[in-house]
């Protein structure tokens, strides 16, 4: 982590105000349970990082895409340096000096990172002026010092190198507000820390940096002021150096999460899922030749962490029966189940919690009762003789749905895709787990869930275990795997580099196993 | 064989060449936007009657391509507005431009008293170069160099970029300020003018006459050309040529004497659909399309 520079509490208490937004609100249709932002206030000024902290779902996006111009709002106003403007797309947030980083990166993954930049210049048409993108970037990257280099193809860079890719591309058209959506969740913490110096680096030229992130201690890092969202509201702007770790987790979370969830000792001794030098199928080329190997006992979390990209989701769909594996052998309660079909991965009790839930986890034109016995409902009592027997799905979708405080309003009018991502990863944990599987594959499992229903996973996740089920815990979110894990292991380039005791793990020496045990070259 | 007849061959291919690869290189701009219009059979047969029809009525062979070139337009509007700013099915947009064609450019020769078949009066059809040894039409030279400009266009342009870039991620593109549904009805218009042109060339040019299978299948050929290309127009004048020269090699034969008693017409005339299908399938899995393509753009 980085040591904490002493910032001098007010000092940019006097500058200019760059980017201002007033009573800012937005509803989405077809989401019915609140507004996405309720009379936002909001402000950035010059040479400041302000941080707008919150959980998934506070609406830390949406505002951003609303100041960039990218989204339309339903009331409020936006003032750039006092004047008020009207955006209506991303262009003239541009021309007003203001540049977005987005979340999932907006790269052409064809393109090299000078014919990225060059996409968004304001040149002729008939003009092609790459040679001199390429040298204004080479000094823009000297400058900041962020490493790239701008004849490499994006598609052939590593996430991390995309995300400098992504904002050397809005440094070039040099705004004077940086809105920065979540830029660590691609990075490893050594990668972030470096981040975090160019963006110091920014501030003190006068730019003005809107950091969005959910996590604390990025926050403390980083920033001169911080904003706390909590579901579309606000809780309050501060300054950093006025506020604690504590005092901002309350607001945040409503309830603080504990760093290490206590329980007793793994009692099992067998495997409910062992892994043998698996290489998934389509990954022969980037894959070690050993693959990848590990056992999970009954009874246990195994928290699997790693920079997205490094093969998780192909080990996860090679241990769901959704990819065949080009080599090695997956054994589920010492069963040979290498190349089986999805189904039977099903019937033998491996439950599968995906990432992308409303891709794979759901058919999201389907109703939420349909969606909720979309594995259960070749068997008795859900139908007999391929009858569906309506009245027994509705119970037990109720039954789901009141268990997990699901916001649905009706079962059988309401299709899944106007639900909210929290309230489609509620059913889809209520689907995997009422059986009690012995294997559950657990991918990002509380991602876009408030405090309370993370806790209440949790918990759910310890019962599980205590009654015997292996978790597989894939996730990006080192404190989720930190909590929550009774051993830890880190995936790098599709193979287990290390494997650490869950309890009292070192969060520096994760880190260097995720960027591939070797320490990330100094960028200044 | 004699000389004379591969000078034959040589100008009859290079003919062949022209619509297809016109009609190719206008759907390789809109498709690296992202948009594949199925329907160039259509805008083929509607520009080819009313290019027929232009040249009829003015006596001059240029108003009836610039005809051509309007109908074409027109429809490339429709087909870009209809799959851009009104999020239509591009594939069911491109089958109803075809259908519409079909029936439309039937029924329009009957109306004008000649079921099937409509001639374009000699002196406003385009005078052919004489080259010594035979003659070809201007349009030959046009497209070569409409091949090599639009690859320049689409390599070496700042527009180019930008129309690419909003065929692989018009997210991104929209991010870095480029109006993508409006460039992309922007290519839709220009394919349109393309494909307009080559069914022009087809009546006033190349047949002077217009019929009711005047096309032949020359836009799904196009289209096939477009795949074999990877999206390059360069490769889609090799394309063509390839296609034509099958074409003109087909027509030779079946009109060589003695040559039909050996071997039936139909299977001559099946020479140049046959080498496309072979061709295609060698392309497909090899060539890199755009990621945006055929998928309507949405913000919010």
């Amino acid at each position: 982590m980085v040591e904490q520079t002493a910032i001098s509490p007010r000092r940019a208490v006097q500058n200019q105000v760059l980017l201002e937004a007033r009573g800012i609100s937005k509803g989405f249709p077809g989401v019915w349970e609140h507004l996405i932002l309720d009379h936002i206030d909001f402000d950035v000024r010059a040479g400041e990082v302000h941080s707008l902290l919150g959980e998934n779902g506070a609406g830390k996006t949406v505002i951003a895409n609303i100041l960039s111009g990218y989204y339309g709002r339903t009331a409020g106003e936006i003032r750039v340096k006092g004047k008020a403007v009207n955006f209506s797309s991303p262009r003239e947030g541009l021309a007003h000096g203001i540049a977005m980083v987005h979340q999932e990166l907006m790269l052409v993954p064809a393109f090299t990172v000078a014919q990225n930049v060059m996409v968004g210049l304001k040149a002729p048409n008939l003009s092609f002026h790459l040679q001199q993108v390429e040298k204004k970037l080479a000094e823009l990257t000297a400058h900041y010092g962020i490493q790239v280099d701008p004849r490499a193809r994006v598609e052939d860079l590593s996430a991390g190198e995309q995300q400098r890719v992504e904002i050397l591309k809005v440094l070039f058209h040099e705004p004077e507000v940086l809105l920065l959506d979540e830029p660590t969740s691609l990075l490893t913490p050594q990668e972030a820390d470096q981040l975090f110096v160019v963006l110091r680096g920014m501030a003190d030229e006068g730019k003005g940096i809107v950091f969005i992130t959910h996590k604390m201690r990025e926050v403390f890092a980083v920033s001169d002021r911080v904003t706390v969202l909590k579901l579309g509201k606000m809780q309050g702007t501060c300054y950093i150096s006025e506020t604690t770790e504590d005092e901002l987790t309350r607001r945040t979370f409503g309830e603080t999460v504990p760093d290490y969830m206590e329980r007793p000792p793994v009692k099992f001794k067998e495997n409910a899922l062992e892994v043998q030098h698996l290489v998934p199928k389509g990954l022969e080329d980037k894959a070690n030749t050993a693959g990848l190997s590990f056992a999970l006992h009954k009874g246990e979390i195994l928290g699997l962490a790693g920079v997205a990209g490094n093969g998780q989701s192909e080990l996860i769909e090679c241990i769901t029966g959704l990819r065949p594996a080009a080599q090695g052998e997956i054994l589920i309660l010492d069963r040979n189940m290498t190349d089986c079909l999805p189904r039977a991965f099903i019937e033998l009790g491996v439950a599968h919690i995906p990432e992308r839930r409303r891709e794979v986890g759901m058919v999201e034109q389907m109703f939420v009762a349909e969606n909720v016995v979309l594995k259960d409902y070749r068997t008795p009592p859900f139908s007999n003789h391929t009858v569906l027997n309506h009245k027994e799905i509705t119970r037990h979708t109720e039954g789901i749905v009141t268990r997990f405080n699901a916001l649905v309003p009706d079962l059988w009018k309401t299709e899944c895709r106007i639900l909210s991502g929290g309230n489609i990863q509620r059913l889809i944990l209520g689907r995997e787990t009422w059986r009690k599987p012995p294997v559950i594959i657990a991918s990002h499992p509380t991602e876009g869930l408030d405090a309370k229903a993370i806790r209440h996973t949790w918990e759910l996740f310890l019962e599980l275990r205590e009654n015997g089920s292996g978790i597989l815990l894939i996730s990006e979110d080192l404190d989720e795997i930190m909590s929550l894990s009774d051993r830890i292991g880190v995936i790098f380039e599709s193979a287990i580099v290390g494997m650490v005791e869950g309890k009292g793990a070192d969060r520096e020496q994760l880190g260097h196993w995720m960027a591939g045990g070797r320490l990330p070259a100094a960028t200044t | 064989m004699e000389l004379a007849h591969v000078w034959g061959i040589l100008f009859i291919s290079l003919h062949a060449m022209v619509p297809i690869t016109l009609a190719a290189i206008g759907e390789t701009i809109e498709e690296s936007a992202g948009l594949f219009n199925i329907g160039l059979e259509g805008i083929l047969l509607l520009s080819a009657l009313t290019g027929a029809l232009g040249a009829e009525a003015s006596g001059s062979a240029t108003i009836g391509l610039l005809a051509g070139m309007g109908t074409g337009a027109l429809i490339g509007l429709l087909f870009g507005v209809i799959n851009t700013y009104l999020k239509g099915s591009q594939l069911i947009t491109g089958v109803g431009i075809n259908l519409f064609a079909f029936g439309f450019v039937a029924l329009l020769l009957i109306l004008l008293g000649a079921p099937g078949f409509h001639s374009v009066p000699r002196d406003a059809q385009i005078q052919l170069i004489p080259l010594g040894v035979g003659s070809l039409s201007p349009l030959v030279f046009v497209t070569v160099i409409l091949a090599i400009a639009v690859w320049w266009l689409l390599n070496r342009s700042q527009l180019g970029l930008k129309i690419k870039a909003v065929g692989e991620n018009p997210a991104a593109a929209d991010v870095a300020g480029i109006r993508v549904n409006a460039l992309r009805v922007g290519t839709a218009i220009a394919a349109g003018v393309l494909a307009g042109l080559a069914g022009a060339y087809l009546s006033v040019d190349w047949f002077g006459a217009v019929t009711k299978e005047i096309t032949a299948g020359r836009g799904f050929i196009a289209l096939a050309t477009v795949v074999f290309s990877g999206l390059n127009p360069l490769l889609a004048l090799l394309g063509g040529f390839i296609f034509g020269f099958f074409d003109g090699f087909a027509t030779w034969i079946a009109t060589y004497p003695g040559i039909k008693k050996i071997i039936p017409w139909q299977f001559v005339a099946m020479a140049p659909y046959v080498v496309t299908l072979l061709v295609v399938a060698g392309a497909i899995g090899r060539v890199r399309f755009p990621k945006g393509l055929g998928v309507p753009y949405l913000r919010e």
